[in-house]
């Protein structure tokens, strides 16, 4: 994981600040960076979403594919996660330098996401045991500025919101052989229902105090975080602990129960926004990554 | 400007794969019409006075049609009055997408200058491109952009010129929403018929105008004849499952409620599937792809061995000749074929067909019955207004649909080719159904030609040998100009005897894959026709430059042996086989037969042709050392023993016995097969032997196992002496070139795909080009007795068949059949038995190489199947044979006939 070296000095002054609820780019403890979010970024995707927090980029792309039925669900379809650590973001990921990283990010993207809580995954399944749509989550990192977790998860709640599948029926004949004929039409889509997919946010603890959407610097100053992944009802569906550090009951409460309050303030202007995106069609000014 | 184009696909693997194209719109896309001063264009196709005078629009206008009326009505397009058309790259692209032959035609269209037909990249042009909206499906979305489209083209037109007399654009279309949805956005639009017909002083125009769908519904009975054909994705099911099996239609010639449909299997099974009646042919039409399904067992049928003839009059499309359907129920077991009947059409293989005109009884009904020379393909309905012009005329019609009420498939009119009888017309009309391609060698193939005058160059020398100290000479009859074998024979020192096959360099001038070699490859073989060549390289090449003519200098491929004087090469012994070659003495003022002889064979014939024999195999061996999987060779497969059943009767009916377990024996039997008294005999035989063999063939080593040439008992074979009328010679030219390091090679020369699909359009050629000769020998035979009048003639019993017997007549080379059961006439006592095989007509029995008499004359009741006649004279069988008429003394100077 990038990570900058923090001396003594700047240390107590951010560690100061966080205790009087200041930090150094003036937030307080819950707030966020600046957000800005894009969908339909990437045209040979089936569904996709640019997001920067601070510094931070991500960009997540979904393609959807025929693929069969896991035997235990045979009447779900599944997701896919694959994070890709460009040594674009930083340098420390040249090489195979990421891959941990990557490895880390993803096992909690399938802990949280794949899920039939998170995800409809029934409304994937195409004929139970015989078809269904897998979707294939991939996370670009763009840019490194601490709070990866967060960042990448509202990409992926905003690139499942954007995902479009094509229809597909299937046709029978006599002999009961079975062919999946597609719509001719592109704009015959199935949408998702991302009303349940969670956010996840990581809270760390610098200090006595724990912050949300810490910065490289302030996460130097910590020894450990929590990362909750939280529905729009406040429902938190999973919690990890990362970092060397322990954390004693006492703060875990406390630091859910602020995650909680959190991920439910973001679940709401979040739909809002991808909702107003949405109505513009394609009257929408796109973006994209020069602008 | 950049958008992108998303579409979805479905992979092979049965993924779903979401392809997204860029798009770039552009603002540099001209109008094309001289009279515009804004676009920068630097030759405008479409003229600034395009002279159409409609009754619909009185104004200058141009034409932009929609895609089905290029796909439907090409023939009316391809009229040198339609001229300043815009056709949109929608369109283009449509058309592309659903007709080859269409786009290929209308592709020409566009190349002729004298047509001014403008292509407008509408999809590329930032003003008229227009994106799919959702709900809209790909053929809306394509109407509205030609509907946007046209609309920019008047709104463009009308900035370019403030003149009041304006240039306008007219969209053609047949489809009614369109049109609606045009008029709503005050477009200028017409049906094409209205259009049409609009047109002034061009009635011919409308008889090329293909059926719409609503017109169709009055020129029929409302009545359903046929079984609704099963849609494609029904067809494609029931195939997968085998319920349905694909294959190709192929009508019966003698019998048009009969036809058959080809399967093939896996490898080398297939099947054919028996279809008869009306309702199980389901208005399938020869040569198209059509699903069937099979009958249960207990309903196979066997063919039938009448002749039938559909002579059904326009009017009666409702009464069905019901006698003919249940006929011949009782067959035996064997004889019953798997049958089925015709579910639905997978492809229309439809083109314009050669025929002639039925009139209507009725006199002013524009509505006639066309009758196609072919007897394969059913009579067609068409409209026309100049019936009593084309009667009598060879005509060409193009099938437009074949709705589920009508009787016949409903037709336009495409051309007139001239008077039925008349030489130049009957040629065309056989060039033209026998699929030879004879037009003039387009510009392009004439630009490949070396420049004139042509002379050989020292570069041409590096590489070759000079033989021009040999004396060479050519053997080729009086008169012949493609010359393309030559030999020479010299003694060496020591006393051995030098010879050399010189053929000419072809593959020299025509160089792979350049338009010329393109279209010789297509051609494939030059045809002969009586009085006529149709060249497969131009003429300068064919008599000139590649013509191995005398006291020239010409390039040449050589093939020389060194033997001793007893020419002890090892000799395979080549079957001899024989079929009678006419030649006519033609009349060099009128080029009327004068006189009709068999060819004779010279012994310096033979000389040649053993000659030509040896260098072909030697090459075959070279080439096919040289380059195992991609040589061009030619097979010869032995017959099945069954083959030649006919010919051992026969045999045996003279007390002679024919081995026919090789080529070899064959030969050899058939040189001990003598009868005294009867000299004729084994030229009968050989004959006979002929027409059990089978059908030699191209194919390419790399795709088959069996190279044996079974006719010329050798193991290997192929054509390398005649490049200047054959392709395949080329081709073996070019790998020869390759393999004694002479020339370079090319990819598709080693691609044994497209070596293997050469064989296969060369081999089609050859034998259209061999129905062809045939024909045109038998229109020439029929256009010598015309003039002859009738004649008495003897000749020999060469088949039996259940109801007549075939007669050969050596002098003319000339076979014929003798019916037993006339139409008009009792059918006389007839019993035939085959194991002779002999028909025992009344008293008298015939026997194969039974001597008989016969008259012979031309029957002109059909003009368009002219055919021979022929009259038993003698024996003399009461009822059955006629009296001998008297011959009238042909003039002896046939100049005062004139």
């Amino acid at each position: 994981m990038a990570t900058v070296q923090v001396s003594e000095a700047e240390k107590v002054y951010i560690l100061h600040g966080i205790r009087d609820d200041l930090r150094v780019d003036g937030r307080g403890c819950e707030d966020y960076r600046h957000m800005e979010i894009e969908t339909d970024v990437v045209s040979n995707t089936d569904g996709s979403a640019k997001v920067t927090l601070g510094h931070t980029a991500v960009l997540v792309g979904i393609k959807a594919d025929i693929g069969k039925p896991r035997p235990g669900v045979p009447n779900e379809g599944y997701l896919e996660f694959f994070v890709d650590c460009s040594a674009n973001a930083t340098p420390e990921f040249e090489g195979r330098g990421g891959e941990e990283l990557g490895t880390e990010l993803s096992n909690t993207l399938y802990k949280v996401f794949n899920n039939k809580h998170s995800v409809d995954l029934k409304s994937l399944c195409i004929s139970a045991g015989e078809h269904c749509w897998v979707l294939y989550v991939d996370v670009l990192l763009l840019q490194c500025d601490g709070n990866l977790y967060d960042a990448i998860s509202v990409a992926i709640k905003a690139a499942l919101f954007n995902t479009k599948i094509p229809k597909v029926h299937i046709s029978a004949d006599e002999e009961g052989g079975k062919e999946i004929e597609l719509s001719d039409d592109p704009y015959d889509c199935m949408r998702l229902d991302v009303e349940n997919v969670p956010c996840i946010v990581t809270l760390c603890k610098v200090g006595h105090r724990h912050v949300v959407d810490v910065t490289l610097q302030e996460k130097a100053c910590s020894v450990a975080s929590l990362i909750i992944s939280v529905t729009h009802t406040g429902t938190v569906t999973c919690t990890r602990k990362v970092g060397g550090g322990s954390l004693d009951p006492e703060s875990i409460f406390e630091m859910t129960e602020a995650g909680k309050r959190v991920g439910k303030a973001l679940h709401a202007p979040l739909m809002k926004l991808l909702q107003q995106e949405e109505s513009l069609g394609k009257t929408r000014q796109k973006v994209g990554f020069l602008g | 400007m950049l958008k992108s184009k998303t579409f979805m696909k479905k992979t092979r693997s049965g993924g779903v794969m979401k392809i997204v194209r860029e798009h770039y719109l552009r603002d540099d896309i001209w109008c094309g019409s001289e009279i515009c001063t804004e676009c920068k264009q630097e030759s405008p196709v479409l003229q600034r006075d395009p002279s159409i005078e409609s009754n619909l629009c009185s104004y200058p206008h141009y034409v932009i049609p929609d895609t089905n009326v290029v796909l439907h009505q090409i023939d009316v397009l391809e009229d040198p009055v339609i001229r300043n058309v815009i056709i949109l790259q929608t369109v283009l692209q449509e058309v592309r997408h659903r007709s080859a032959p269409v786009y290929k035609r209308l592709k020409d269209i566009i190349h002729e200058q004298e047509k001014h037909f403008y292509t407008f990249t509408n999809e590329h042009h930032r003003e008229t491109f227009i994106e799919r909206e959702p709900g809209e499906s790909a053929n809306d979305r394509n109407d509205r952009a030609i509907r946007v489209a046209a609309k920019w083209y008047g709104q463009h037109l009308e900035k370019a010129e403030s003149e009041a007399d304006a240039l306008k654009v007219v969209l053609l279309t047949n489809d009614l929403g369109n049109k609606q949805k045009a008029e709503e956005s005050s477009l200028l639009v017409y049906r094409c018929e209205e259009y049409i017909k609009s047109l002034i002083g061009n009635p011919e125009l409308v008889d090329r105008l293909a059926l719409s769908n609503d017109d169709k519904h009055d020129i029929t009975s409302s009545k359903v004849l046929f079984p609704e054909h099963l849609p494609l994705s029904r067809i494609q099911a029931g195939i997968k499952s085998g319920t349905f099996l694909q294959g190709t239609f192929r009508a019966s010639r003698d019998n048009y409620l009969e036809a058959t449909v080809f399967v093939q299997g896996e490898g080398e099974d297939s099947t054919e599937v028996l279809i008869q009646g009306l309702q199980n042919l389901n208005r399938a039409v020869y040569q198209d792809v059509v699903a069937v399904q099979l009958y249960p067992r207990n309903q196979w049928l066997a063919p039938s061995s009448v002749m039938l003839q559909d002579e059904g009059a326009a009017k009666d499309d409702n009464e069905e000749d019901k006698e003919e359907e249940d006929e011949e129920k009782s067959v035996t077991e064997a004889a019953r074929k798997p049958t089925g009947k015709v579910v639905g059409i997978i492809k229309r293989n439809w083109r314009p067909f050669c025929g002639m005109l039925n009139l209507s009884q009725i006199k002013e009904s524009t509505r006639h019955l066309f009758t196609p020379a072919d007897r394969r393909i059913p009579r067609i309905r068409i409209e026309t207004r100049q019936a009593a012009t084309l009667a009598g005329q060879r005509i060409m019609v193009a099938i437009d649909g074949w709705p589920k009420h009508s009787r016949y498939p409903n037709g336009h009119f495409v051309r007139s080719l001239g008077n039925a009888g008349d030489k130049e017309t009957e040629q065309m009309v056989l060039l033209l159904e026998h699929d030879v391609p004879h037009q003039a060698f387009s510009q392009a193939v004439l630009s490949s030609l070396p420049k004139m005058p042509w002379a050989i160059t020292p570069e041409d020398m590096v590489r070759r040998e000079d033989l021009r100290h040999l004396s060479v000479c050519s053997v080729d009859p009086p008169g012949c100009t493609d010359i393309d074998d030559a030999l020479h024979c010299r003694e060496l020192d020591n006393g051995n005897v030098e010879v050399g096959v010189h053929i000419a360099d072809v593959s020299h001038f025509i160089r792979p894959c350049n338009a010329m070699d393109k279209e010789a490859a297509n051609r494939g073989t030059t045809v002969y026709l009586c009085g006529k060549r149709i060249d497969m390289v131009p003429e300068l090449l064919s008599s000139n430059l590649c013509s191995l003519r005398s006291n020239v200098e010409r390039l040449a491929f050589s093939c020389i042996w060194e033997m001793n004087h007893k020419a002890e090469i090892i000799k395979t012994r080549a079957l001899t086989l024989s079929s009678l070659e006419v030649r006519f003495h033609i009349d060099s003022e009128t080029h009327d037969p004068i006189d009709l002889q068999t060819k004779e064979l010279m012994e310096t014939n033979s000389m040649v042709e053993e000659f030509m024999l040896l260098a072909n195999i030697s090459v075959a061996q070279k080439i096919y050392d040289e380059f195992p999987d991609c040589a061009m060779l030619r097979k010869h497969p032995a017959p099945p023993p069954s083959n030649y059943d006919i010919l051992l009767k026969a045999a045996k009916s003279k007390d002679v016995e024919i081995h026919t377990d090789s080529a070899k024996a064959l030969a050899d039997s058939l040189d001990m097969a003598r009868v005294d008294g009867f000299p004729y005999f084994n030229t009968l035989l050989r004959i006979l032997a002929t027409r059990c063999m089978m059908q030699a063939v191209y194919f390419c080593s790399g795709m088959d196992t069996d190279f044996h040439h079974y006719g010329l008992a050798s193991a290997i074979y192929t054509h390398f002496t005649s490049p200047i009328r054959r392709y395949a010679d080329i081709i073996v030219h070019r790998l020869l070139a390759v393999a004694i390091e002479a020339d370079s090679t090319y990819p598709d020369l080693m691609d044994k795909q497209k070596q293997s699909a050469l064989s296969t359009n060369l081999n089609y050629r050859h034998k259209m080009s061999q129905y062809a000769q045939r024909a045109s020998v038998a229109f020439h035979t029929q256009l010598f007795f015309k003039s002859r009048g009738i004649l008495n003639e003897e000749g020999f019993v060469l088949f039996v068949r259940k109801n007549a017997i075939i007669v050969l007549i050596p002098k003319f080379g000339l076979e014929g059949t003798v019916f037993f059961d006339a139409k008009h006439k009792a059918t006389p006592k007839l019993v035939f038995d085959e194991e002779g095989p002999t028909l025992k007509v009344e008293q008298h029995t015939f026997h194969i190489f039974d001597m008989v008499k016969v008259t012979i004359s031309l029957d002109a009741s059909n003009i368009q199947h002219q055919k021979i006649r022929m009259s038993l004279i003698e024996p003399v069988i009461s009822g059955v044979s006629v009296p001998a008429p008297v011959v009238e003394p042909q003039a002896k100077k046939p100049k005062l006939d004139r």
